[in-house]
């Protein structure tokens, strides 16, 4: 029973980055918004939102966060939703804030707004949330020994949060950049694609920043899948890679892509299937796979593939829009035929799976 | 008498008219305008005039001043945060602001913000509608705004001291003096303008239930001026016109827990001017070098910012000859170095010089002729040549028929060529068709303008984002423009009572002619009102501003929009006559508690009060 339950912790607690997974065995819906997905939508000038579509696209919402919480601000630059339990954390990096809400009313709950300074990505590990925080960034073009530079690519941390009284709680200091991460064995995996070469490594249970794994540039996209870290990276002008950590003795293999695949953006593991895109297109190997696949499966009529999932035996990809319209999410079968379009908010960057 | 009845045949049926709001100038003694040009080739054009009378009913900021008593629609960030302007339905870019005959739009953004400017540093604020590139060069598309200091050369000793104390702490201290005999000319000026700004939004509330207000908003505004001129002789005349700024703002949050932010800008503006009047032979020389930086601190408690700053030199030669008694030559050229280096954008320099060539020509009395073309050098853009033609004809006492058409332009700034990364040197300049017929009616006291204008604006520059993510700028959109302005102003004397009423109403279309959608954050609808009354030592004002719902979003989703609001202020004031004139007054703003934004989630104040003191002596 104990180990069920562990298990199902873990589960829950692993596959946060592009997708999000947490299984419920019955099928009752538990409000209006549950069995579908929820598409964030970043916002531009305006505050982020968040949408909503049942899994058989029957109902959609639009903004949903509105819709049930009024004229409440949800917040600029909305960035990822974590869940926990019976509740859903929106991340708004832009204005310091998440919002604690009922994942399947989306009604708020709760802010947690001190002691973050631009929340990128969160995980959940026994009631607690460890969520990136960019803090300031490094000016562009300045020289690296320049002050701003210095603090903007040392300040990053990972701020603690109870999320039995929604309050921030304490921080770790990562003396590195930060974003996306994954929480697996009691350690966070984090990546950084713009300053950050390394995979930093944090004991959750000590605090401690470990020795850093050494992966490469661009690295943002992260999964575990049975023992091994894959991380995709994926510059312009330099080759597109997926370097696989395994993590029981840190040793690092790579599968390099062929330069026409430069570029590569984001990676989502399903069924043991690796699923990476570069430029609109969506290309998949096994997760055994030596070498990469050159053949997509889809190409995207869009401006710029700005959200990625593979989940339930569909894709979905999301539309960056000019982000000053509603822009559009798109959901495809595995083969690629495009079987639902959708009309979300402004910068649809991620969706998020609520069954 | 055909040619009469054909051109009202012409352009009656397609009924556009305009009214120059009559301005009350009561100044007879010799007063040496700052931009002769202004007056000279506007006669097929609107021209708007504020003097120090209604500068002083309104807010020290330009955008309070503008925004209740012209046609231009403004975007606020809050009250006193960043303010720019849509001038017939265009962008922000696309009004040039004029000092003293010298374009002032920032060389990197390419705008103005109207909140960093008071409007008593200067001896009166006009706003010309319409193009005006050939004169002012880039910008000059919507319309142009124009702070002047006019000197005049009178025995005179006056001084004008405004001192306004207002809710939410605002502070103002603003004082002018005039030194003067035949020869010599000072003008010296001080401005400070302050707030806390810490205003309640009316009925919101955060999560927790708490009132919400206005954060990090607080703002100080410090100009100094100094202008000085001197008649040499008849023939020959000197001036030199100085100003510097420092405007040093917090950023209001839009929600509690943002990061404070703060932005501190400045300018200083040097321009010395030579006046020749040889009988046919007129000569205006200008030399002007305007300095402008700002800092953007991203967060208030560090001292780490980001900055940029531009250093331009503009020299200016316009040359007019009398080739006939009703015809009249120009020729301007113009020469503009700008040193530009910042943060974002790092370090370049361009050069610009134009020639540009204009006849004036008076066929009758009352029919008027303007006509012109220019054309910009410079190896940072392809330039396009621009023209200008005007007509006016006064059919009769109480109709004047006014056309103009022309051709005009906003050229790339240092931000679009230059910023890290994006910026985009294979841009042209946004460039415009445009055409407009005004009807002025005057009767008594009584004048009413109509003006009716198309514009067909293409290569307009949008940042979008790249395949790679990154924003980089790109002369995208087509956009058309047309609608009507009308102005009115109308003043009645019975005895000792004075009533003057001035409104204006704009209709606009501005529309993106690929998508046919209204440009976002362009009104359909604005429209202002003034009404005063004054008798003897007494006088009140009222003040009305409505303004049309906007969309914030370029589809044109109706959820998304800002919705219209309605404005009202009035005021009275008492002079007791202790001195020249010594006037206590009192204001209540936003009288009805509107509860407003011009901006989504920028939050406007409900009811507020103002009181000032003016002494003249």
């Amino acid at each position: 029973m104990k180990l069920t339950k562990l298990f199902l912790i873990a589960l829950s607690t692993t596959l946060f980055v592009s997708c999000s997974n947490d299984d419920d065995t019955s099928n009752e819906p538990k409000g209006v918004y549950d069995n579908g997905f929820f598409i964030l939508n970043e916002g531009s000038a305006g505050q982020g939102s968040v949408s909503f579509s049942n899994d058989d696209f029957t109902s959609f919402t639009k903004d949903v966060y509105t819709a049930a919480n009024g004229n409440d601000l949800l917040g600029e630059y909305a960035q990822n939703i974590f869940f926990d339990g019976d509740k859903a954390y929106i991340i708004a990096g832009g204005s310091n804030v998440i919002n604690v809400v009922n994942r399947y009313t989306f009604k708020l709950i709760a802010k947690i707004d001190t002691g973050l300074k631009n929340p990128r990505y969160g995980v959940v590990k026994d009631g607690k949330a460890y969520v990136t925080n960019a803090n300031t960034y490094a000016p562009y073009g300045k020289p690296a020994d320049d002050a701003a530079v210095i603090t903007g690519n040392t300040d990053d941390y990972v701020a603690v949060i109870n999320l039995a009284t929604n309050t921030y709680e304490s921080k770790i200091d990562l003396n590195a950049t930060a974003n996306r991460l994954v929480l697996e064995n009691g350690k966070l995996y984090i990546t950084e694609p713009y300053s950050s070469t390394k995979l930093l490594v944090v004991n959750i249970a000590t605090k401690a920043v470990e020795t850093p794994i050494e992966i490469g540039s661009s690295a943002d996209c992260l999964e575990v899948e049975n023992g091994t870290l894959f991380v995709l990276r994926g510059s312009y002008g330099d080759r597109s890679e997926i370097v696989k950590v395994k993590l029981s003795d840190k040793s690092v293999s790579k599968i390099t892509f062929p330069e026409s695949l430069d570029g590569a953006a984001f990676m989502d593991i399903e069924n043991s299937k690796i699923y990476y895109t570069v430029n609109n297109s969506v290309y998949a190997i096994n997760t055994n796979a030596t070498t990469a696949s050159t053949t997509f499966i889809l190409t995207a009529d869009i401006g710029y593939l700005y959200g990625f999932a593979v989940k339930n035996d569909r894709i979905y990809i999301a539309d960056s829009g000019d982000y000053k319209a509603d822009s559009k999410a798109y959901i495809y079968n595995l083969t690629g035929t495009l079987q639902k379009e959708l009309t979300v908010g402004v910068g649809p960057n991620g969706f998020y799976f609520n069954n | 008498m055909t040619l009469r009845k054909q051109f009202l045949l012409v352009f009656v049926f397609v009924c556009q008219c305009m009214s120059a709001q009559s301005d009350t100038i009561m100044k007879l003694k010799e007063v040496v305008v700052s931009d002769a040009n202004l007056k000279k080739y506007s006669n097929s054009q609107s021209v708007l005039k504020l003097n120090d009378s209604i500068i002083n009913k309104n807010g020290a900021l330009l955008t309070d001043l503008l925004h209740f008593n012209s046609t231009i629609y403004f975007k606020e960030y809050g009250r006193g945060m960043l303010s720019t302007v849509s001038f017939r339905g265009t962008t922000s870019s696309q009004t040039a602001v004029i000092w003293n005959g010298i374009n002032i739009n920032s060389q990197m953004d390419g705008s103005t913000d109207f909140n960093t400017i008071s409007g008593t540093d200067y001896s009166s604020v006009s706003v010309k509608a319409g193009g005006g590139s050939l004169i002012y060069g880039s910008g000059a598309i919507g319309g142009t705004v124009h702070l002047n200091n006019d000197l005049a050369f009178y025995d005179r000793f006056e001084n004008n001291l405004k001192l306004d104390y207002g809710s939410f702490n605002t502070i103002g201290l603003n004082y002018k003096t005039n030194i003067s005999n035949k020869n010599w000319s000072t003008q010296i000026g001080i401005s400070k303008n302050s707030s806390t700004n810490d205003y309640k939004y009316l009925n919101q509330y955060t999560w927790r239930g708490e009132q919400r207000w206005n954060q990090n908003g607080q703002y100080d505004i410090i100009t100094l001026s100094a202008n000085l001129g001197y008649k040499i002789d008849t023939k020959n005349t000197v001036k030199l016109y100085s100003q510097t700024s420092n405007t040093d703002r917090n950023t209001s949050l839009i929600s509690e827990s943002e990061t404070k932010s703060k932005y501190v800008n400045g300018f200083n503006r040097n321009l010395l001017e030579y006046d020749g009047d040889f009988g046919r032979f007129k000569t205006n020389l200008k030399t002007a070098y305007i300095f402008e930086n700002y800092q953007y601190f991203a967060d208030n408690s560090l001292k780490n910012y980001t900055y940029g700053k531009t250093e331009s030199l503009t020299t200016k030669a316009d040359l007019g000859y009398t080739l006939f008694k009703a015809m009249q030559i120009n020729t301007i050229l113009n020469y503009n170095r700008t040193k530009g280096f910042g943060s974002g954008f790092g370090d370049h320099t361009r050069e610009i010089s134009s020639a540009a060539f204009l006849i004036k020509q008076d066929f009758s009395k009352d029919w008027k002729n303007e006509i012109g073309v220019r054309k910009e050098f410079t190896n940072n853009y392809k330039s396009p040549v621009l023209f200008s033609f005007g007509s006016s004809y006064q059919l009769s006492k109480l109709y004047n028929l006014k056309l103009n058409l022309s051709r005009n332009f906003r050229i790339p700034t240092f931000n679009d060529l230059y910023w890290e990364e994006g910026g985009n040197l294979n841009l042209r300049p946004e460039s415009s068709y445009q055409a407009e017929i005004g009807n002025v009616f005057t009767f008594s006291n009584f004048s009413l303008t109509q003006t009716f204008y198309y514009y067909k604006i293409k290569d307009l520059l949008q940042w979008v984002p790249g395949s790679n993510g990154i924003w980089t700028p790109q002369n995208t959109d087509k956009v058309n423009s047309y609608g009507a302005e009308t102005l009115l102003s109308w003043r009645k004397q019975l005895g000792k009572n004075i009533l003057a009423v001035n409104a204006t109403y704009a209709h606009t279309i501005s529309e993106d002619s690929e998508t046919k959608k209204q440009l976002f954050f362009v009104p359909f609808n604005k429209t202002t009102a003034a009404i005063s009354y004054s008798r003897n030592r007494i006088s009140a004002n009222y003040q009305f501003l409505y303004n049309g719902f906007v969309y914030t979003r370029s589809d044109n989703n109706p959820d998304e929009t800002i919705n219209s609001y309605l404005v009202s202020n009035i005021g009275i004031d008492y002079d007791f006559k202790f001195l020249k004139s010594s006037k206590l007054g009192f204001q209540v703003l936003n009288l009805f508690n509107e509860s407003y934004e011009s901006l989504e989630n920028r939050i406007m104040p409900g009811r507020n009060f103002n009181m000032y003191l003016i002494l003249k002596f």
